[in-house]
């Protein structure tokens, strides 16, 4: 007997080989789910929100209506304040540490929470972003001020207002409009969407997050628990497995395009610059008292949640 | 369909036959005149918000993040407040092609069914929708920006607006059913 | 079950149900939820209200109101009829004049309000009686504001572009600009024929005269003063402000597009308060009423479309579809072709904000694929689109040119509409053998791609 299960995202599609790692990461994902499983469990993949909006996606997972999504998970932000340490400036500023919070206990706890929530964590992504710019680069924080910035979050957006910035607030598909005419001078995202939005054409400088970031995003690949209780325990411990294992894809991939982006807006002319420990710590600094405060006073989860991270530091 | 002009001028809601019905869809037009009113001013301050989000971050560098959501949940608002009264109006549009086509009686059929699978359609998803309010208002949720307005805002507002069209439809299916056929009914 | 079975049996109730005359909003609802229902776990019924509120609560899809009201405003107000007599005392001597003078009134208050018909009405309503005064056939004169006021979707701002814009996932800036082109040589190719047409029913009431019969009003010739020409200036000069106050907003990057919208409908109030001396409640109730009016049928529509093609892409109908036609390995022409003449079925008797809701999951991928620019598609599917607007059995400009000149035989209008029609199908070809007509201008303006 064969299951179903179907794999939303908001990333554009391409194949197993080429395009967006996320993307390939799903489709890797299904391959060999459907191998180990002889067949037993099939995939279909909804690439690019063709199956339905992106923040659409974690509450159809939590109600059963969806089986599987990557996405990142701090989106369900409004819904659940706890996902929120998915996005937290300065709590994660390397790959090491990032992808050593599913065995941590910070990584544990978050587990325990989301399983309450109704979904289940199958492979632990992180991914760096930077900042794209139209003018200087943006390196420490006063770099930013009185500029029109797009964090892209709440908590970046609380972090870029400490710091002077004037936030703007746009959907994605009109950032690239909106970086070419000024409403906008400057973009934090992560490394794989600069390259794909083609920030690169109207940007004159980039901060990657090759050297150290102090934007690090969570973007796992989630299970609906509902759909992954019915299941039998074998073909649980599968996708268990093969999430795991595509872990180390995920991180190489993440990697790659940071350089990658590194390259598409040096050869565009754009000037790239680095972080270094220092100026993490500087927008670290600023993040404790604005965005993590912020989040530990939302309830006890989030107050632990983020006592824990602290301690991955 | 219309765009911002009437094709024919525009009448008052239809007046069911049946008296006790009457009086509920009277009572109904004015819940509608007044979620008008309500709308009308909202879609103005909508303008203004976004008009004061230009001036204030050109004029006195201070820029507002709030803006679009406050203009998202005003007219969210304006549209579920004002769907009853376009149901009322008969402004829904719909392929009516069909209609001189068919018998007198077979399209009275046609009319009384579609207005009852719609109220149908309506009913359910006024009641989606209100579960979806409960859900957000025990959960606490907000929408995910800075700002953080409270999601059973516009949720309430599209349950109540769709509550209200599923009633508006209800009184014009049970006009169907109670009004006096059309030869006999007393000139208005 | 196959899924292009289950697709077709989707596409032949949805038929049925939308040919029964139920509102296109509860239609599209009803469909969704029984496939769902039958098709589809039970807890899809459950997401059913977030999903259709994630659609909704897009501050780019609700600008619609907010373009609607910018051009409720103008075209309630008498500026439409001043609009199109300023043109006309500067244009009457040209022969065809008149018609001109029409057609650019259209293409002025198009780039002001965001739909074909209330371009027609505002237009319209004052221009063919006048054409008409002045002898002109009345199927002409039907069919110079039947294809001016197409221009009302292609230049911005433009609902349909706003839909297509979420929809392709393409800037909506750039889609605006991209519409400019096309519709300056529209604006061309009509007054073109507004002259040459003018001319042969000039020579024709000539000759009759000539033989002895009446004097047409064609005949008689008008004479304005500098001065009277000047007068004129001052009512019109606001709007061409407006006009361009709201561009430069948009394309100098001070305000995003959502904000444009705001601003330019603001600004419109304004306007018909200090021009016109409109601001009174009793004077802006109408106005506002028919722009809830309008944009509360459209937004339901476009909510109750997620749902509809949520169910066609849980149930991989639209990919299935998209498939298909990508496994047709269609020359690239040939694809175009085919997707085009679709919209032209569709336009018999849909509505282009429906069309674009109900095909794009189907049509976009396989064009994607194909290579083509879907900015430039964006603009070539909007010209079609309009001449599904004029064009039988369900051409709603036709309808709006009925209701502003009853005593026009719908035959005449029909006859008076095909001329353009034609130009529209060049304007097409036209585009497709120079794509730079619609991209030149984004691409100059905003960088190339
Ligand atoms: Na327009
Ligand atoms: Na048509």
């Amino acid at each position: 007997q064969t299951t179903s299960l179907k794999i939303s995202h908001q990333f554009p599609g391409g194949t197993i080989n080429e395009g967006d790692f996320r993307d390939r990461l799903c489709r890797m994902f299904a391959q060999e789910v459907e191998k180990r499983s002889k067949g037993a469990l099939k995939f279909a993949i909804y690439p690019g929100s063709s199956l339905m909006k992106t923040n659409a996606q974690f509450s159809a997972m939590r109600k059963g209506a969806l089986d599987l999504s990557l996405v990142p998970l701090s989106y369900a932000g409004g819904e659940v304040p706890e996902v929120n340490i998915g996005l937290m400036p300065g709590l994660v500023t390397s790959y090491e540490q990032g992808y050593g919070w599913k065995n941590a206990e910070v990584g544990k706890e978050l587990a325990r929470i989301l399983g309450e929530k109704g979904i289940v964590v199958l492979s632990w992504i992180w991914q760096a972003g930077g900042v794209a710019s139209r003018s200087k680069p943006i390196i420490e924080p006063e770099d930013v001020r009185g500029m029109k910035v797009r964090g892209g979050s709440r908590e970046m957006d609380l972090i870029l207002k400490e710091a002077g910035a004037a936030v703007v607030t746009l959907p994605s598909n009109e950032i690239y409009a909106a970086m070419q005419t000024g409403a906008m001078d400057a973009a934090l995202t992560s490394s794989t969407s600069l390259i794909s939005f083609r920030l690169e054409e109207v940007s004159k400088a980039l901060t990657t997050g090759r050297g150290g970031a102090y934007w690090f995003m969570f973007e796992p690949l989630m299970m609906s628990k509902a759909a992954y209780d019915r299941l039998p325990k074998d073909q649980q411990a599968i996708l268990m497995a093969v999430g795991g294992e595509l872990e180390a894809f995920a991180r190489k991939s993440a990697q790659a395009d940071d350089s990658a982006v590194a390259a598409v807006y040096q050869k565009a002319g754009a000037k790239v610059v680095d972080l270094n420990a220092t100026t993490v710590k500087k927008w670290q600094a600023i993040a404790r008292t604005t965005a993590w405060k912020d989040y530990r006073e939302k309830n006890a989860n989030c107050a632990k949640l983020l006592a824990l991270a602290e301690k991955t530091l | 369909m219309s765009h911002g002009f009437e094709l024919a001028p525009a009448k008052g809601p239809a007046v069911p036959d049946n008296p006790v019905l009457a009086k509920v869809s009277r009572l109904l037009d004015r819940l509608n005149s007044l979620l008008l009113l309500l709308s009308m001013w909202a879609l103005v301050i909508t303008a203004l918000v976004l008009t004061y989000s230009v001036v204030s971050r050109y004029f006195f560098k201070l820029p507002t993040d709030w803006q679009d959501e406050a203009a998202v949940f005003m007219l969210v608002g304006v549209t579920f407040f004002c769907t009853g009264y376009v149901q009322s109006m008969r402004g829904h549009i719909g392929i009516e092609a069909l209609s001189s086509l068919l018998p007198p009686k077979v399209n009275a059929v046609r009319l009384f069914m579609v207005d009852l699978i719609s109220c149908l359609f309506c009913a359910f998803f006024s009641w989606k929708s209100w579960t979806l309010w409960h859900e957000a208002w025990v959960d606490g949720q907000t929408t995910s920006s800075t700002f953080a307005p409270p999601l059973w805002i516009p949720y309430g507002m599209m349950a109540l607006g769709m509550t209200i069209l599923t009633l508006q439809i209800l009184i014009q299916v049970l006009a169907h059913l109670t009004n006096k056929p059309r030869d006999q009914r007393s000139a208005p | 079950m196959t899924d292009l079975t289950l697709g077709a049996l989707y596409g032949v109730v949805t038929l049925i149900v939308m040919c029964s005359g139920m509102p296109i909003a509860f239609a599209l609802g009803v469909v969704a939820i029984t496939f769902m229902f039958f098709f589809m776990p039970s807890s899809s019924l459950d997401t059913v209200t977030q999903n259709v509120y994630e659609e909704m609560a897009s501050i780019t899809l609700l600008s619609i109101p907010l373009f609607i009201l910018k051009g409720a405003a103008i075209g309630k107000s008498p500026a439409g009829k001043d609009l199109y007599s300023a043109i006309h005392t500067w244009l009457h001597k040209i022969p065809g004049g008149l018609g001109i003078a029409n057609v650019f009134a259209c293409a002025l208050f198009a780039a002001m309000a965001g739909s074909s018909p209330a371009t027609c009405s505002a237009i319209g309503s004052a221009g063919i009686p006048e054409m008409r005064k002045r002898g002109y056939s009345p199927g002409f004169a039907a069919g110079i504001i039947a294809a001016g006021g197409t221009l009302g979707i292609l230049l911005p701002p433009s609902i349909t572009m706003i839909l297509y814009a979420v929809a392709a996932e393409q800037s909506l800036g750039r889609l605006f600009l991209a519409g400019i082109g096309p519709g300056i040589l529209l604006v061309v190719l009509f007054a073109g024929y507004a002259v040459f047409r003018a001319r042969k029913e000039y020579a024709i009431a000539k000759a009759v005269y000539e033989a002895g019969g009446d004097k047409s009003p064609y005949l008689e010739t008008e004479h304005f003063t500098l001065r009277e020409k000047v007068e004129m200036l001052p009512r019109v000069l606001p709007f061409i402000v407006l006009l361009i106050g709201v561009m430069v907003a948009l394309y100098g990057g001070y305000a995003t597009p959502s904000e444009t919208a705001g601003l330019g409908a603001m600004l419109a109030l304004v306007l018909i308060a200090v021009v016109y001396n409109v601001w009174r409640p009793k004077d802006l109730s109408p106005i506002l009423a028919s722009t809830i009016k309008e944009s509360t049928m459209l937004l339901l529509i476009i909510g109750m479309s997620l749902l509809y093609s949520y169910v066609m892409s849980y149930l991989h109908i639209s990919q299935s579809a998209a498939q298909w036609v990508v496994d047709m390995h269609l020359s690239r022409w040939v694809l175009l072709t085919v997707i085009l003449l679709m919209v032209v079925v569709f336009g018999f008797f849909l509505p282009p904000v429906s069309i674009i809701l109900m095909t794009a999951p189907i049509i976009l991928p396989p064009l994607r694929e194909a290579g083509f620019d879907l900015i430039w598609f964006g603009i070539v599917m909007t010209v079609v689109m309009e001449m599904g607007l004029i064009h039988p059995p369900v051409g709603l400009n036709i309808f709006v040119i009925k209701n502003i000149a009853p005593d026009i035989p719908l035959k005449d209008v029909i006859w008076g509409v095909m001329p353009f029609l034609g130009l529209m199908f060049v304007a097409v070809v036209l585009l497709c053998l120079f794509p730079s007509i619609a991209t030149g201008l984004p691409d100059m303006m905003m960088g190339a791609k």
